[in-house]
C-alpha cells in the first residue's frame, strides 16, 4: 500500500496550513483506504464487543416489550411508600416504584405486570386519592403481552423490506457492488447501536426500535453521497491518468470530507437538543429514548460511511482483472502520489465540458483533462 | 434565462408564504396527537384471523359507538390488521375504553308503546321527529307483508317491518310528505300525538331486563321497550336480498338456543294476536349498542329456521345501503371480529402540554444552533440556508394544519421527533450543493460560472439520497403501527420537501445571489469568503 506522506511533490499552494484551515478548504489527504485494515479491525472489535455483549446478556426490554402497566402520577407531597400503600390493598405488592423528578415536578411511576381493566382503573383511582391528584393527571400505559413482539416483529420486516429495495435502488442507479458495502455498513451501524444498549442495559422502547430504522435510513443516505462522488470519479482511473481504483475512493472520501463533517454536525445539533430538552424538561421519556439512538447511530452511520463502506468497495473493485491490472502497473512505476494530489488539489469536479478555458488549469498548474474519457464511465 | 430562475423561485416563496397566511387566516392549526394534548390511546387486534372487510366493519362500528358518547375528534383507524382508537382529552375515558372492542349485545325486545313523534328529552335535540304517528305499524305493515310473503318462494312469512328507519313510520297515507317534513317541521307541532316529553333512557342503564325508551339510529323513531326477549345468538346468518325489494334473509340456529326461543317470541308478537302484556303492538325491536336499529311487526305466529326475511313497508321499502347494514347488524350482533386491547396509553393533558413545550424547545433549539453554525461556516450562503429553512418550515407547519383539518392527521410526538430529525437531511442538501461549490471555486472558476453546473451535479447526489431515504420512510409508514407511522410520515414529507426545495429555491436564489457583488465580495461575510474562494476571482465580466 504505498501511501503519500501530505501532499509532497507538489507545491502546497499555502505551505503547510492547520489541519482545519486544510479540511475547510478540502486539501486534506488523508489516507483512510489504505490503512482499512486499521478500521476494519476497530469496526470489528466494535461488533463483536456488541453482538457479545447481545450474546450473553438480554436487552433491557421495556414494558412495551414484556408486557405490563404503568402509572405515572405528580407526586405532589406523597412519597414511594405512600403510593405503594395506595397499590397494595388492589394485589400489586410487587410493583416496582419509583419516583422522577423534572423540571415540571416529580412523578411517582409505578410499573407492575398486566392486570384486568377493573384493577387498572381501581388503582389509578386509589393513586390519584393517594397523592391528591385528580384522575385525569394519572398517565396510564397498559400494554399485552404480545404487543412488543408484534412491534419488533413488524420492525424486522420493514428492514428486510428496506434492505431489499435499497440494494435494488443502489445497483440500479451505481452498481450491485456499492450495494454490499451499503449493506455491511448498515448492519455494522444496528449491531454498534444495539450492541451499546446492551452494554450500558439501556431501556429498549418501540421509540428505539424507531430511531434504530431511522439510522439504516441515515447510514444509507450517507453512504450514497460518498459513492455518488465514487461513481462520478471512476473516470479518473487508468494507468495512464495514474490512479488506482483505491486512490480514487481516497480522493473522493477527501473531496466529501467536510461535506460529510457537516451534515454530521447539523444532524447531531438537533438530536443532541432532543436529548438535552429531553432529559432536562422531562426526565426519561419518547424524546430521551429516540435521541439516544439515533445520537449513536449518526455517529456509526458517520463513520462506517467513511471508514467501513468506501475502503470495502475499493477492496472489492481492485478484486476486477482491470482495476488490479491498472493497480499494479502504478505500483511498479512507483505510486500514485503526484496523481492523488493533483486530484486532491484539482479535481473537485471536473465533469464540466465546455468550461470557460482558464478553468482546466488548477492553481497546482497542472492540467486537467478538458474531455473526460467517457468510456470508463459506469453503464 | 432569467425566467428559468425566477418563476420557480417566485413560486416556491409565494407557496410557502401563501400557504402560511392561509392557515393563519383561517385559525388552522396542527392537530395535536394524544401525547401532546392528552386523551386515551387504544390499540386493538383480532384475537383471530380476520379479513381486512370484518376489521373495516369493526372500525365503523367502534366509530359509531364513540361518537355516540360525544367524544370530540376521535380518530379510530385501521392500520394493517390492528384498530387503533384515539380519543383525545381524558375525560370520559373509563366509559370510551368499556365501549371500545366490546362486544356489545344484540337485544330482540318488544315494543311496548311507539312514541315516535314525541318530544324527546336528553340525549339529543328532539326536532327530527315525524308529523304522523297514529300507532303505526298495522294497516301499511300488512300491505308490504304481502309482498313480503309472497318472495321468498317459499312459505316462510314475512316478518314485516316496522322498518328501521322511523322517518316513514308505515303509515301510507301520510309517508310521502314525512319525508320531506322531516326537514322542514318539527314534531311536536302535530297536535294529536304531541303528549308529553318521553325520556330516553341513558345508555348505561340499558339493562337487558329492564323497561327502556330507545331510539333509531336517525333519532327519528322512539320506542317504549319491553325487557329483553332473546339475544343476537339466536340467529346464524343474516343477509341482504334482492327480490323485488330489498330484504334481510334471516335464518336462525336450529334448537332451543335459536327458532325454537325465536318462535316463542313469534307467539307471543304475532301482530294477528299479539299477547297484550308482553307485546301489545306486535313488533318486535332488534336493539344493538342501545340504539333501535329496526322493529318489524311479526306476521306470522311460527316460522321455519331458514325462510324468515325482514322487508321494509310501502314507501319505506329497504334500499341496498340499509338492507346490508342491518343484515350486518344481524349477522354479527356487535363487532364482526373479537378485538383484544394490545395497549392503552392514557396521557394527562400536563404531560402533553409538557412534551409538547420540550418538542417545540428542542426544535427552536436545534434550528438556532444549525443556523449559527451555518452562517459561521457559509457566511453569506447561511443566510440563504436560514432563509431556506424558514420557508421550508411555514411550508410545513401549512401542510401538517391542513392535514390536521382535513384527514385528521395528528401530529404526534413521534412526529415532531421525525421534524427535528429531518433538519439533518435538510440541512445536507445545501451542504452538498455548497461543498461542490467551493470544490469548484478551487479551480479558479467564477462563482457566477460555477453555480449552475455545480447545481446540476450536487441535485443528482440529493437526488439518490433523498430517494433512498424517502425509501425508508414509506417503508416504515407502510409497514408499521401507531406512533412510528407519525414518525415516518413527517421525515418522508420532509423528504420530498427537500427535492422541491432545492430545485425551486436553492438553484435560482443561490444563481442570482452570485451575480450581486455585494453578496458575494462583501469582507468577511460575502459568499466567496464563505466558499473560500480564490482572493478576488476577476468577478463578472
Amino acid at each position: 500500500m504505498s501511501t503519500v506522506p501530505g501532499a509532497s511533490g507538489v507545491p502546497d499552494p499555502a505551505p503547510r496550513r492547520p489541519i482545519w484551515t486544510r479540511l475547510y478548504h478540502g486539501e486534506t489527504n488523508f489516507d483512510i483506504v489504505g490503512r482499512r485494515r486499521l478500521w476494519f479491525a476497530v469496526s470489528l472489535i466494535a461488533v463483536l464487543v456488541g453482538g457479545l455483549s447481545l450474546a450473553t446478556q438480554e436487552l433491557n426490554l421495556g414494558i412495551d416489550f414484556e408486557g405490563g402497566v404503568v402509572w405515572e402520577v405528580p407526586a405532589n407531597e406523597a412519597s414511594v411508600a405512600d403510593a405503594r400503600d395506595a397499590v397494595r390493598q388492589h394485589g400489586l405488592a410487587n410493583a416496582t416504584i419509583q419516583e422522577a423528578s423534572s423540571d415540571a415536578g416529580s412523578l411517582l411511576r409505578v410499573e407492575a405486570e398486566p392486570v384486568s381493566a377493573e384493577v387498572s382503573d381501581e388503582v389509578s383511582a386509589a393513586l390519584a386519592e393517594g397523592t391528591g391528584s385528580s384522575i385525569d393527571d394519572v398517565n396510564l400505559t397498559e400494554v399485552g403481552p404480545s404487543w412488543g413482539r408484534e412491534i419488533s416483529e413488524k420492525a424486522l420486516r420493514a428492514l428486510m423490506v428496506f434492505l431489499v429495495l435499497v440494494t435494488i435502488y443502489i445497483a440500479l442507479r451505481f452498481e450491485l457492488k456499492m450495494a454490499i458495502p451499503t449493506l455491511v455498513a448498515l448492519v455494522h451501524d444496528v449491531i454498534i447501536t444495539v450492541g451499546i444498549y446492551s452494554l450500558f442495559r439501556l431501556e429498549v422502547t418501540p421509540a428505539t426500535v424507531v430511531a434504530v430504522l431511522t439510522i439504516l435510513g441515515y447510514s444509507v443516505y450517507d453512504g450514497i453521497v460518498v459513492f455518488d462522488k465514487v461513481d462520478e470519479n471512476t473516470r479518473l482511473v487508468s494507468s495512464t491518468g495514474g490512479l488506482s481504483y483505491s486512490g480514487m475512493v481516497n480522493v473522493s472520501l477527501n473531496q466529501t470530507l467536510m461535506r460529510s463533517l457537516n451534515t454530521t454536525i447539523t444532524s447531531v445539533l438537533p438530536v443532541g437538543a432532543l436529548l438535552v430538552v429531553g432529559s432536562w424538561l422531562l426526565g426519561a421519556v419518547v424524546l430521551q429514548e429516540f435521541a439516544i439512538a439515533l445520537l449513536i447511530g449518526l455517529f456509526a452511520g458517520a463513520y462506517s460511511s467513511l471508514f467501513v463502506a468506501s475502503p470495502l468497495l475499493a477492496w472489492l473493485k481492485e478484486r476486477e482483472p482491470r482495476y488490479r491490472d491498472i493497480r499494479r502497473r502504478i505500483d511498479a512505476r512507483g505510486g500514485e502520489g503526484e496523481a492523488v494530489a493533483a486530484a486532491v488539489a484539482g479535481a473537485g469536479d471536473a465533469t464540466g465540458p465546455r468550461t470557460p478555458a482558464g478553468a482546466t488549469v488548477s492553481p497546482t498548474g497542472r492540467v486537467i483533462p478538458a474531455r473526460p474519457r467517457k468510456k470508463t464511465k459506469r453503464r | 434565462m432569467r425566467r428559468r430562475l425566477w418563476l420557480p423561485l417566485i413560486l416556491f416563496v409565494a407557496a410557502a408564504v401563501g400557504s402560511l397566511a392561509a392557515t393563519l387566516v383561517t385559525g388552522a392549526s396542527p392537530l395535536l396527537g394524544l401525547d401532546l394534548q392528552g386523551g386515551v390511546s387504544v390499540v386493538l387486534e383480532p384475537t383471530s384471523d380476520a379479513s381486512g372487510e370484518a376489521l373495516d366493519q369493526s372500525v365503523d362500528i367502534i366509530r359509531s359507538r364513540v361518537d355516540a358518547l360525544g367524544i370530540a375528534e376521535p380518530e379510530i383507524t385501521r392500520q394493517g390488521d390492528a384498530v387503533v382508537v384515539q380519543l383525545p382529552g381524558a375525560r370520559n375515558r373509563d366509559r370510551a375504553l368499556e365501549l371500545v372492542g366490546e362486544t356489545a349485545e344484540l337485544r330482540f325486545r318488544p315494543v311496548l308503546e311507539n312514541l315516535t313523534g314525541r318530544e324527546v328529552v336528553e340525549p339529543d335535540e328532539p326536532d327530527e321527529g315525524d308529523t304522523t304517528t297514529t300507532t303505526a305499524g298495522d294497516g301499511s305493515t300488512t300491505t308490504s307483508s304481502t309482498t313480503t310473503t309472497t318472495a321468498p318462494g317459499e312459505e316462510g312469512g314475512g316478518l314485516a317491518p316496522g322498518e328501521s328507519a322511523g322517518a316513514a313510520q308505515p303509515t301510507t297515507t301520510t309517508s310521502t310528505s314525512t319525508t320531506t317534513s322531516t326537514t322542514t317541521t318539527t314534531a311536536p307541532t302535530a297536535p294529536e300525538q304531541a303528549g308529553e316529553p318521553v325520556q330516553l333512557t341513558p345508555r348505561s342503564e340499558d339493562d337487558a331486563d329492564a323497561e327502556v325508551i330507545l331510539e333509531d339510529e336517525e333519532g327519528t323513531g322512539v320506542y317504549r321497550l319491553g325487557p329483553t326477549l332473546a339475544t343476537g345468538e339466536i340467529v346464524s346468518s343474516a343477509q341482504a336480498e334482492f327480490q323485488n325489494q330489498w330484504i334481510v334473509g334471516l335464518s336462525m340456529r336450529g334448537g332451543e338456543d335459536g327458532i325454537d326461543r325465536f318462535n316463542e317470541v313469534a307467539a307471543q308478537c304475532y301482530v294477528g294476536a299479539p299477547n297484550p302484556e308482553v307485546c301489545p303492538t306486535g313488533q318486535l325491536a332488534i336493539v344493538l349498542d342501545s340504539v333501535v336499529q329496526s322493529a318489524p311487526t311479526i306476521q306470522q305466529p311460527t316460522y321455519e329456521r331458514d325462510a324468515i326475511s325482514i322487508s321494509g313497508g310501502g314507501e319505506s321499502a329497504f334500499n341496498e345501503g340499509e338492507a346490508k347494514d342491518l343484515a350486518l347488524v344481524l349477522r354479527y350482533g356487535a363487532l364482526p371480529v373479537e378485538l383484544e386491547r394490545q395497549s392503552v396509553q392514557t396521557v394527562s393533558a400536563t404531560l402533553g402540554d409538557d412534551s409538547l413545550r420540550a418538542g417545540i424547545l428542542a426544535g427552536a433549539a436545534g434550528l438556532v444552533l444549525v443556523a449559527l453554525y451555518m452562517l459561521f461556516y457559509y457566511r453569506a450562503l447561511g443566510l440563504v440556508v436560514i432563509v431556506g429553512m424558514a420557508l421550508q418550515g411555514a411550508l410545513v407547519y401549512a401542510i401538517v394544519s391542513w392535514l390536521g383539518e382535513q384527514q385528521g392527521l395528528a401530529l404526534t410526538l413521534a412526529g415532531v421527533t421525525g421534524l427535528i430529525v429531518s433538519v439533518g437531511v435538510t440541512v445536507d442538501s445545501y451542504v452538498v450543493f455548497f461543498e461542490r461549490l467551493k470544490d469548484d471555486l478551487k479551480l479558479g472558476r467564477t462563482l457566477r460560472s460555477s453555480v449552475e453546473r455545480t447545481f446540476k451535479r450536487a441535485f443528482r447526489t440529493i437526488l439518490a439520497a433523498d430517494i433512498s431515504a424517502f425509501l425508508g420512510a414509506a417503508i416504515l409508514w407502510w409497514l408499521t403501527v401507531g406512533s412510528v407511522r407519525g414518525f415516518a410520515f413527517f421525515l418522508g414529507l420532509s423528504t420530498l420537501l427537500d427535492v422541491v426545495k432545492a430545485w425551486m429555491f436553492t438553484r435560482p436564489i443561490v444563481t442570482i445571489l452570485s451575480r450581486n457583488h455585494v453578496f458575494t465580495d462583501m469582507p468577511g461575510f460575502g459568499v466567496a469568503r464563505g466558499l473560500a474562494a480564490a482572493p478576488a476571482p476577476g468577478a463578472g465580466r
